[in-house]
């Protein structure tokens, strides 16, 4: 059974439901026909762009200054060190799509990890739209799709790789975000963030235990706990799958699995299906294969890791998301889709959802500090080992590759460098204050096999999509919009019990917050139930930015939001009528607080922020800027993310589209 | 005495494979087929009743025509049809006597094939599971139990002990070349189990060692089988399937068998001048 640590969890597992059912039935999408791999045009020159997600300036400066990461150090001074500009906001599917089309959010329509539904004012995913089967045969209990789903990629404007595809340059694109399900094109490409696990979540692990202990299933992942009980040595559960479009109401899938104890030693021995393993208590299994049948000839196949973490006293089983198995892909993680088949086939099992980290975990001490780190280290050897076999066979064009280690570390270890966070703790920095650093040290070994291995004729490229700051304090905006007279709840209703705006009088509503950084007006003919006439919009979001930038925070008195952009005046292109009005641009350590993107309104209107996930980006994109470092001088003094993809672009002699906004970096 | 049979058996084996060792086990695999259809064309002739299967395959034939010749007559059609179904019946009365002699030798090559195609060793580096099940009335809690690896593989892991399966198992691991067999002492008896290893193409791998019982001696013919008073079961490694590739499909070597056997038994039926 999930424990939960609030009832708000269980409206978010029914929404959930409501956004995530679907995915099984899109599990039988019929195959992409990919043609054979385009542009086999011999470049002259050849640019490598290593993408590494997270990497900070200040962060990098330091380190730089420090003699730390010698590679960073050859590259900047034999070409181009600068800061990046980021997205507004600089959020990570937000600044990627950016580079991806050259363009601001209004030509590519990505705005924020959630966007909202005008019809329902309910949160959405914003990267990709998952449809069932339009129609179905039903037959008692049995429901049989008659046609496939369909996974749409939402992020709009055609990616660079494409524009490459059209001169018949070859690219080879390993796991940009905000790509999933991978745009058509003949390149080799894999997606990246935004892929799901298998059960259609964003990661949601599974953790057997016969200890009391809740987690919390948040939006889009998170975790399940089942409790288990040993019986002579013995613990028999089941593992979750994807839900089963073939039966009537789609049920969860599970693979029951039993756990063989040893009566002494702390060791033991795991059984399901035709697997079989041994672990030794605080041991990884590395990657083992799962089947989850829908009828006796379909099914879908992913692949987890098992993690004894503890035998006895307590027994303490984690099991990590179940990703899409790359040798079988049950959903389209590349292009062509032999590709992935074909990594699968050189390296094994190997994570493919987008990001493979498993945060939630740790953020419920599910997974300790030490352990987490574990399984990223299992992430970063396998990036690397697959660098390595890229760069062995990157003969001509392009090659894209992304690394999420530092974003997804500085997250999680923010607290232990900052000694004024909420969480600072002094006996975890001694043994994990470090490991940020180290991690900029291994991408500077990235760097150096890259350096290694490419030839005189390849430009190589380093960039990041955003830096870091602390998070220390979270701003309820729904809060201060309930306040200040901009939101109003139904009468008699208790605001800090109210989640996805269950209580709110949209009759009287003029704005709400939905996402991460992003307010919208409730807007006439634009939502369901709009009230804001469109000639009262500008004046009332000049009111709201105003506001929002005078709200000072009474502990520190500091500003927490820096900047309020309103983005018709940032934003440009075909999709500036999907965005939200305003987007947030926080003071450093400031962000949104947990709650109030899902349309909660909590007591405090700042509060503190005790949680591992220490470290984030969501402030002005000025205060973190990404970092560029090029093997080439730059033409631009203050370089952004579209800037870079003009500039490969320009390397290859290709005409820049209209659509792309960027300037030629080179 | 099964031993013996299985030795015989194996060595013959050995002696077919000897030539493939090196090259794609594809090669192996038809060699075995083409000799199987040969010796199954041979047993076929020898124990059937040649004559008699002509007559009703013509029985037949002469059915099927006169069904189509005589589509306007109802009576000669139900006439034909009856007849039909008792040719046929007649043709499978013919068919049992050689199927039931070929089953003894295909048994015995089915289980020798397994050992050739059914499994990989481990390469250095790889990890497997060694499993020891114990005669149920065993105190697993209370065994005195030793492994001893030989070198070139290494227990990963303490035994886990599953009193309820009478089951014990270890991880191992290779680290280099295995010449000699690992050894699990049981309250001071000593079990051996030979640890299949090399870098053919083709190996014999024998993945489980029985004790002296006649259906699992002919089941795993790989090795000698443990004495009767054993207080093991048997000893299985549980290495990684292996499979057949062809053109990027992976088959299963007993699909690849049959379907080989079958294609070339029709293909030199006429040669050998067999009715079939």
């Amino acid at each position: 059974m999930s424990g939960r640590k609030n009832e708000e969890a269980l409206k978010r597992r029914e929404f959930l439901q409501l956004v995530l059912g679907t995915s099984a039935g899109l599990l039988l999408a019929p195959g992409q026909a990919f043609l054979r791999t385009a542009g086999r045009k011999e470049t002259g020159l050849k640019v490598l762009v290593l993408g590494m997600d997270g990497l900070d300036t200040v962060l990098l400066d330091r380190f730089l200054q420090e003699g730390k990461l010698p590679h960073f150090q050859k590259l900047a001074a034999s070409g181009t060190y600068r800061p990046l500009g980021s997205s507004v906001p600089p959020q990570s599917p937000v600044a990627w799509a950016n580079f991806i089309t050259g363009t601001n959010p209004g030509g590519h329509g990505i705005f924020d990890f959630v966007h909202r539904d005008p019809r329902t004012y309910l949160p959405v995913f914003s990267a990709s739209e998952s449809l069932p089967a339009r129609h179905n045969l039903r037959l008692g209990k049995l429901n049989i799709p008659l046609s496939g789903g369909e996974i749409r990629n939402l992020r709009r404007g055609r990616a660079f790789w494409q524009i490459l595809e059209d001169y018949d340059i070859p690219a080879t694109v390993f796991k940009i975000p905000s790509n999933y399900p991978p745009v058509e094109t003949r390149q080799r490409t894999f997606s990246g963030m935004g892929t799901p696990d298998l059960k259609g979540y964003y990661g949601l692990f599974n953790y057997y235990t016969n200890e009391y202990k809740t987690v919390t299933e948040e939006y889009g992942g998170g975790g399940r706990v089942h409790d288990v009980y040993v019986i002579g040595n013995r613990v028999e559960a089941r593992i979750p799958g994807p839900n089963n479009p073939f039966q009537r109401g789609n049920p969860e899938t599970f693979v029951d699995f039993k756990v063989f104890i040893d009566p002494v030693n702390p060791v033991a021995k795991i059984a399901y299906q035709d697997q079989e393993f041994i672990l030794r208590e605080k041991e990884w299994s590395g990657w083992k294969k799962i089947r989850f049948d829908f009828i006796p000839t379909q099914g879908v196949s992913g692949i987890c890791m098992f993690y004894l973490k503890e035998v006895r006293p307590k027994f303490k089983l984690y099991v990590s998301p179940i990703n899409i198995d790359p040798s079988d892909p049950a959903l389209p993680l590349s292009t062509p889709e032999s590709y992935s088949r074909e990594l699968a086939r050189k390296f094994g099992p190997f994570f493919t959802k987008g990001l493979p980290a498993d945060t939630a975990a740790l953020e419920n001490d599910v997974l300790d500090e030490k352990e987490f780190l574990a399984q990223d280290e299992i992430v970063y050897q396998e990036s690397m080992a697959m660098l390595e076999e890229e760069l062995r066979n990157f003969r001509s064009g392009l090659l894209f590759y992304y690394f999420s280690n530092a974003d997804q570390r500085q997250h999680m270890f923010f607290r232990l460098i900052d000694r004024n966070h909420p969480a600072y703790n002094e006996k975890l920095a001694a043994e994990f204050g470090q490991v940020i650093e180290q991690t900029y040290r291994q991408m500077d070994r990235a760097l150096q096999l890259a350096m290694e291995k490419v030839d005189r004729n390849t430009v190589i490229v380093v960039m990041s999509d955003h830096g870091f700051c602390p998070f220390r304090r979270g701003f309820n905006l729904n809060t201060w919009l309930l306040r200040n007279g901009y939101h109003m709840l139904r009468p008699g209703t208790r605001p800090e019990e109210v989640s996805l705006f269950q209580a709110t009088d949209w009759s009287r509503t003029r704005a709400y917050g939905v996402g991460l950084n992003a307010l919208y007006l409730n807007l006439k003919g634009r939502e369901a139930q709009g009230l804001v006439r469109p000639e009262e919009k500008e004046p009332l979001l000049r009111e709201l930015a105003h506001k929002l930038e005078q709200v000072t925070d009474p502990l520190t008195g500091e500003k927490v939001i820096l900047k309020a952009y309103l983005t018709s005046e940032v934003y440009s292109g075909a999709y500036l009528p999907e965005a939200p009005d305003i987007i947030l641009g926080f003071n450093r350590n400031y962000r949104i607080s947990w709650n109030s993107p899902l349309g909660s309104f909590p007591r405090e209107l700042i509060e503190d922020n005790p949680q591992k996930w220490s470290g984030d980006h969501m402030t002005a994109p000025d205060l973190i800027p990404g970092v560029l470092l090029a093997s080439r001088p730059a033409r631009l003094e203050q370089p952004a993310l579209e800037d870079v993809t003009a500039g490969i672009l320009t390397l290859f002699g290709v005409k820049i589209p209209p659509e792309i906004t960027g300037r030629p970096l080179f | 005495m099964v031993w013996w049979l299985n030795r015989a058996v194996g060595s013959l084996f050995n002696l077919i494979f000897l030539p493939f060792s090196s090259l794609n086990p594809w090669g192996a695999m038809l060699a075995i087929s083409l000799l199987t259809a040969l010796l199954m064309l041979f047993i076929y002739k020898k124990t059937s009743n040649q004559e008699g299967i002509r007559r009703v395959k013509n029985r037949i034939k002469a059915n099927l025509l006169e069904i189509r010749l005589y589509q306007t007559d109802l009576r000669t059609q139900l006439g034909s049809q009856k007849e039909l179904l008792a040719a046929n019946l007649q043709y499978l009365l013919y068919n049992l006597k050689p199927l039931l002699v070929m089953i003894v030798p295909i048994f015995l090559i089915l289980a020798q094939l397994n050992l050739w195609f059914a499994s990989r060793p481990p390469a250095p580096g790889e990890t497997f599971l060694l499993k020891a099940r114990f005669i149920k009335t065993m105190d697993l809690e209370r065994l005195r139990l030793d492994l001893e690896t030989p070198e070139g593989l290494v227990a990963e892991t303490p035994p886990v002990r599953i009193i309820d399966e009478a089951e014990v198992a270890w991880r191992l691991k290779v680290t280099g070349p295995v010449r000699e067999p690992l050894v699990i002492q049981v309250n001071g008896e000593r079990y051996q189990k030979i640890v299949p290893a090399g870098k053919g193409r083709l190996l014999r791998v024998s993945t489980v060692r029985v004790k002296r019982n006649l259906w699992q001696e002919l089941l795993y013919p790989g090795e000698r089988p443990l004495p009767a008073d054993s207080l093991l079961k048997q000893i299985e490694l549980r290495f990684e399937p292996q499979r057949l590739k062809l053109l990027g499909i992976g088959f299963h070597w007993l699909v690849a068998y049959f379907l080989l056997s079958i294609i070339l038994g029709l293909a030199l039926k006429g040669l050998f001048k067999v009715e079939i």
